[in-house]
């Protein structure tokens, strides 16, 4: 068969539309690529243009302003005056200045004139000079040269000469007349400047002040900085704008290895000072944006953060999260997406951020949420459950020291054993030198049982001040038998919430039985006795009164609901009545710390009157008996509750608890409970008690030693996703399902909620959610009594507390006076101090909000502490805090402000958190410790007269409001007793005071503007009475100094003659 | 006899380790001193036993006693009408010397004695101890008797026994106390009045004895052999002397004590 010719494949199978269509591809893909790699894989471009153009906008709009608001200054009297100032100033310096200047230019004129013929002399001169140093000493050659520079010395130059004629002269100059005069020029030249400056140094002054005022009066920055910017903004350079942070320790953290690369900025161009200066603030509004999310413009909304936090140190991912070198799409940036570990945190948690560095603040400023979320962990009782690292670990410490005590007291008994015998041996030895080393031993052996002694003795007041911290979230459960009316107890396990809706106490899923089991136990636990006394009622009104006015509000609260008055710190009272036994409300206003019984942590049970009269001592046990009669170690003699004791007299305590069993609903009624005295009960009860770990909130018999059963949750916000129990959820979680109360998953579908946030926010809220569909036994977790707010305050606090991903020098662990300001909080907030006082400028306490405090009644307001450290002497303030009543005896009433309703109760701290209190507040008002008594100059006979004239002058009346130790005066009385000053007040801040008391506490009932400031010093601004004329020195200094010198005698001659008391004595 | 000694010693020994190696500390305490415990006297024959008397002389001339100023104690100055002088340096006018020990140095060999029942007294008398020198056997009771009208401590400052430092009221019962090592002597102080000293004495046999106001002393009932026996005095340091004492022997001896060059 022949072959058949077909086409030449080459031709035939051609591949142009192949080709063809692939160019066309390449190039799509060029254009693509070439797209992405500049608007898509670069958003940050966009972004910058963006930027650039509102901000010009906002600039342009900017600058006719501030052109407007500079005119305004310009126009005002005082720069107009400045500027006349100015003027004139110029003016009358100007012909001394036109003079300088034709001197000036003379001197010049005659520098020039020489300037050749002086440098060609003296190039001359040096390097003949030269050549005879080359020449070797004594040599003849040596002689010729010198005789070249004597003739080269001696040559005359011809200068022309401009002079002051205007002429030009000839002159003959050799190099010495040349040298001379250059010399003589040039100072003459240096004293024609200075004169200068000397002369327009007037004006330039005014100059500065006048720009001084214009930069002061204007507010926001100036037209030509403001042009400047736009300049700027306009030629802004689109590239990637970066911080990089090399700290000292790298290490392996969020970091990352090479230190940290932030590009944040290449988007939030607002943030870069370079853009945006620092003392500007660019807010969406001005940008004329209305979401973040499209335009994240705004400059930092909260620049204060920036400077203590400064962006060359701390970048922006540290604080916020999020992935800071990603700048290919928002949620790379922001981390998130699933392999990036620290996702930029959502907005109403951001200040998780701050917790990462701050754990170990109590009270972090700018950070109110996540204070709110420390709050919460302790006042809700998370504590009480789950260990966290800084917050109250009391009860660990105490274990621990007792556990030490044990230890030692055991040891010691081995140690007594053992020197009998090793004297023995060495009685007996055989040989001398063996006698002395066990001889030795023994006394060693001596020396250290001492010195265990020693120890137990430290342990055992450091357990004392540990029990003295300790406190408990809940009521002690030990006391119920008195406190609680029985029917009660089962309906409150079950209803929690209903009963009392902003109660502490969480609700626990518990079936019927397992409620009656509980109380049975509880109940049946509790102590028997002995039985309270009787006590008489008391007078319901005047208690009521007792209860508004003593200062009980700042932690409790009245009324029901939206009519609930008073702090959220302690409970509702609104329904104690149908609780409570009034005989055991008695004891519990008189002192709430007051025990039935004291325990003994050694023997691990309830002392009762028979253990005491074993020993022969009456059953008596406070704080101030509180060695256990029969082994001497430090007993729990209080109840373990922050309540502190209101030193009220028994028949005030009579008359509030009289008005308090009068608070419950009229239908209040609960069924009978056999139950409770069923002893088949206790097994489950206790069982059910130790489950559900009841004991970290109350005292409880047979679980004082009861640890936390809770997992820890110091760095629950790193905790792997994976290690969260998601239980049948984690699917639904995932593809983010919303779930029901019971976690059954709805239909509707939402962003997905498996991380963190989303684990800690469903667990808050219900934490029954994970129990759906679980098979095995329920989570013990009970639902907490929060609000949304709370749950975003506690998310946010979950959130930050991460382990450490910094270098270490990255922590806030101040080691200086910020310190004790750390420490300090966490007592302030243990204890509610904010309740009663402001301690901080700018945060109310619960007090200033009642409605009884307004107006004319903040005068019944217990004192700001604001300045608390620069007012009083440490020392005092120790004794203060010990004993506020100030008085061993006389202890119903307040130590300082006897006049004030609201009562300074006593709260029994232990040593170490009066020092810690003592301190923080020494610190907020920057005061050096220990403080030293500045020594006040002794007052002259005449410099008393003078100060007590002026004491008593009609324009000072000082004892009119301040207390006298009168009692009917002193109960109208609005300030403290002068005779108090010495000891408790600092001289430098009375002075202030004096002088000025609104600048130190706003509102104060202390009039300001009773002195003036005349030159250097301060005068008495009323009439000053005729003595002081002639009188040079300060009053206010004279006025402190005799106070601070004030004795009970010159106080009473002072009343004698003061034109406010009933006393006949004429003022002057 | 003495075979039977070592092998029962041994055995305890042997003993006490193994329940040492138990880890049973106690019962080894309670046997350590059962396995050195004292031995039991050695025999002595009463019939052939003799003696060493003597004196003790003071070659030169005595210092001046110091008088000692009890102003502090007013009560005890009382008792002590005609004033009281510093013992350390007793010398009478034959100069003889007092308070000085004599004793068996050398020469017992390896014997055991019994410890005397009988306990040995330091009274306290107008804060003066009484005797000045009281000599002991190891383990023999020395009461301590307060007869003042104050608080006295005891303080015993011994090189080779036990310190202690009790203190003694008024009226206070006796104390009671042993050392249990040889030491000649220990000081023995009062702190609260620190003129006040004597000096114990720690022998292991019982042949030793203190010079009398003469310089007189004796020590009986030593069986015959060779003996060093010293001399020893708080101020003058000790000197020795070797004597024979043949079956019912008695020997006369003579101590003299120079003052330091």
């Amino acid at each position: 068969m022949p072959e058949v010719q077909t086409d030449d494949p080459i031709q035939r199978k051609s591949l142009s539309t192949a080709i063809l269509v692939s160019s066309f591809l390449l190039v799509l893909s060029l254009v693509w690529a070439m797209e992405d790699e500049f608007f898509g894989l670069r958003p940050w471009r966009g972004y910058q243009l963006r930027f650039t153009a509102a901000y010009s906008k906002y600039l342009k709009q900017q600058i006719p302003k501030q052109e407007n608001a500079l005119k305004a200054i310009e126009s005002s009297p005082r720069y107009q005056e400045l500027l006349a100032a100015r003027d004139a100033a110029q003016k009358a310096a100007a012909s001394r200045l036109a003079e300088i200047d034709a001197e000036t230019r003379a001197v010049n004129q005659q520098q020039a004139d020489i300037s050749d013929a002086f440098t060609t002399a003296r190039g001359k001169v040096q390097a003949l000079t030269y050549q005879v140093e080359l020449a070797r000493k004594g040599s003849s050659s040596r002689a010729s040269r010198e005789k070249d520079v004597e003739e080269a010395r001696a040559e005359k130059y011809t200068v022309e000469a401009h002079l002051p004629g205007g002429k030009i002269g000839k002159e003959e100059l050799d190099f010495a007349a040349l040298s001379d005069k250059f010399v003589s020029l040039k100072a003459k030249k240096a004293e024609l400047t200075l004169q200068r400056v000397a002369v327009s140094k007037e004006a330039s002054d005014l100059s500065a002040q006048l720009e001084e005022y214009k930069k002061e009066q204007l507010a926001g920055l100036g037209p030509e900085q403001l042009r400047s910017l736009l300049r700027a903004s306009a030629d802004l350079p689109i590239e990637i704008r970066q911080i990089n942070v090399n700290p000292s320790n790298v290490g392996l953290n969020n970091f990352g290895s090479g230190g940290l690369v932030d590009r944040c900025q290449s988007c939030h161009l607002g943030m870069d000072k370079a853009v945006v200066p620092v003392t500007m603030t660019v807010t969406k509004a001005d940008l004329g944006v209305s979401k973040s999310h499209d335009a994240p413009f705004t400059s930092h909304p909260q620049p204060e953060l920036l400077k203590a936090h400064d962006l060359e140190r701390f970048g922006c991912s540290p604080c916020h999260g999020g992935n800071g070198r990603a700048v290919s799409s928002v949620e790379k940036a922001h981390g998130r997406y699933e392999h990036w570990l620290w996702p930029l945190y959502h907005s109403e948690n951001f200040e998780a951020g701050c917790q990462q560095c701050h754990s170990s603040d109590a009270w972090t400023q700018y950070a109110p949420v996540l204070n709110r979320g420390k709050a919460l962990y302790r006042s809700r009782g998370c504590i009480g459950c789950h260990k966290f690292e800084g917050f109250d670990d009391q009860p660990e410490q105490l274990q621990a020291s007792r556990q030490m005590i044990k230890q030692l007291e055991q040891q010691k008994k081995e140690n007594e054993l053992e020197v009998p015998r090793l004297n023995k041996q060495a009685d007996n030895a055989a040989d001398n030198d063996t006698a002395h080393a066990l001889y030795a031993k023994a006394t060693n052996l001596t020396v250290t049982i001492s010195k265990i002694d020693a120890r137990v003795e430290q342990l055992d007041r450091r357990a004392e001040s540990l029990s003295r911290e300790a406190k408990k979230v809940g009521p002690d459960l030990k006391e119920i038998r008195m406190k609680l009316h029985k029917e009660w107890v089962p309906y409150w396990l079950g209803h929690t919430h209903e009963f009392r809706p902003a109660t502490k106490m969480p609700q626990f899923r518990l079936k019927q039985d397992e409620v009656e089991a509980i109380a049975a136990f509880v109940w049946q636990s509790a102590l028997p006795g002995p039985a309270l006394p009787a006590q008489p009622a008391g007078n319901a009104a005047h208690g009521k009164e007792l209860l508004q006015t003593r200062g009980c509000l700042a932690c409790h609260s009245l009324g029901e609901g939206a009519n609930s008055v008073g702090g959220d710190f302690a409970a509702n009272l609104s329904r104690v009545g149908e609780k409570d036994r009034y005989e055991y409300l008695v004891r519990w206003v008189h002192n709430p710390r007051e025990r039935t019984r004291p325990y003994c942590p050694f023997e691990k049970r309830d002392l009762g009157p028979e253990d005491y009269a074993r020993h022969g001592l009456p059953f008596v046990f406070d704080l101030d008996h509180s060695r256990c009669p029969n082994d001497g170690h430090e007993l729990e003699v209080q109840q373990p509750t922050v309540m502190p004791n209101l030193r009220l007299s028994i028949e005030d305590a009579r008359d509030v608890a009289s008005f308090i069993v009068t608070l419950k609903r009229s239908n209040a009624s609960y069924a009978p409970a056999p139950f409770m005295d069923d002893g088949n009960l206790l097994e489950k009860g206790k069982a059910l008690v130790r489950n559900y770990g009841c004991a970290g909130c109350h005292e409880i018999a047979g679980f004082e030693d009861e640890g936390r059963i809770g997992a820890e949750l110091t760095t629950e916000g790193s905790k792997p996703i994976d290690r969260f129990d998601f239980g049948r959820l984690t699917e639904v979680a995932k593809r983010g399902i919303i779930v029901q109360a019971d976690g059954s998953p709805t239909k509707k579908e939402e962003e997905s909620w498996y991380d963190q946030r989303g684990f800690f926010l469903h667990k808050l809220v219900n934490p029954a959610v994970f129990d759906y569909n679980r098979s095995e036994a329920t989570l013990k977790m009970p639902k907490p009594n929060v609000t949304a707010d709370d749950i975003t305050a506690l998310t946010t606090f979950l959130l930050g507390s991460v382990d450490p991903q910094f270098p270490p020098e990255y922590k806030y662990l101040p080691a200086d006076q910020r310190r004790d300001i750390q420490e300090g909080w966490w007592i302030v907030t243990k204890y509610n101090c904010m309740g009663c006082h402001q301690i901080q400028v700018g945060q109310p306490s619960i007090l200033q909000t009642l409605p009884m405090y307004q107006a004319e009644n903040k005068a019944n307001l217990p004192p700001a502490l604001t300045t608390e450290g620069a007012r009083v002497d440490p020392k005092w303030l120790e004794g203060f805090l010990k004993n506020p009543a100030q008085s061993a005896t006389d202890t119903n009433r307040n130590g300082v402000r006897s006049y004030l309703q609201v009562r300074m109760p006593t709260f029994s701290f232990s040593e170490g958190e009066i020092q810690k209190l003592v301190r923080f507040f020494a610190a907020l008002s920057s005061q050096q410790s220990p403080y030293m008594t500045p020594k006040l100059e002794p007052l002259t006979a005449a410099e008393r007269d003078l100060a007590r004239g002026l004491f008593t002058s009609k324009a000072a009346p000082c004892l009119k409001c301040h207390a006298t130790g009168n009692p009917a005066h002193d109960k109208i009385a609005s300030a403290p007793n002068f005779l108090l000053a010495r000891e408790r007040l600092k001289a430098a801040w009375t002075e202030r005071w004096i002088t000025d008391p609104a600048k130190i506490i706003p509102g104060t009932s202390m009039p300001s503007g009773l002195f003036r400031r005349e030159g250097d010093r301060w005068v008495f601004s009323g009439p000053l009475p005729a003595s002081f004329h002639g009188y040079t020195k300060d009053h206010a200094d004279l006025l402190v100094r005799y106070m601070f010198q004030l004795t009970p005698e010159e106080q009473r001659a002072l009343l004698g003659r003061s034109p406010g008391s009933n006393g006949a004595g004429g003022a002057n | 006899m003495k075979v039977r000694f070592f092998a029962s010693a041994a055995c305890l020994a042997g003993m006490a380790l193994f329940l040492v190696s138990c880890g049973k500390k106690e019962e080894t305490a309670e046997n350590a001193p059962a396995s050195a415990a004292q031995p039991a006297a050695t025999p002595i024959d009463m019939a052939t036993v003799g003696s060493v008397t003597g004196g003790v002389k003071f070659d030169g001339v005595a210092p001046k006693p110091k008088k000692i100023n009890m102003a502090s104690e007013p009560a005890c100055a009382a008792a002590h009408p005609g004033g009281v002088v510093d013992p350390e340096v007793v010398v009478d006018a034959k100069n003889n010397l007092a308070n000085v020990i004599v004793y068996v140095k050398e020469g017992l060999g390896d014997r055991a004695f019994d410890t005397p029942k009988q306990a040995a007294e330091l009274d306290q008398q107008g804060c003066m101890y009484v005797p000045h020198i009281v000599a002991v056997m190891t383990g023999q009771s020395i009461t301590v008797k307060n007869a003042d009208q104050t608080t006295h401590n005891i303080h015993p400052s011994p090189k080779n026994n036990r310190e202690w430092n009790k203190s003694q009221a008024a009226g206070a019962p006796d104390i009671t106390d042993v050392f249990a090592r040889e030491e000649v002597a220990i000081p023995v102080k009062c702190n609260v009045h620190p003129w006040m000293k004597s000096y114990i004495a720690v022998f292991k046999h019982p042949y030793f004895a203190v010079s009398g106001a003469d310089g007189s002393f004796t020590i009986k009932d030593l069986p015959p052999g060779t003996y060093t026996l010293e001399a020893w005095h708080e101020k003058y340091g000790t000197s020795d002397q070797t004597v024979t004492i043949g079956a019912k022997e008695a020997k006369t001896v003579t101590f003299t004590f120079k003052p330091a060059a």
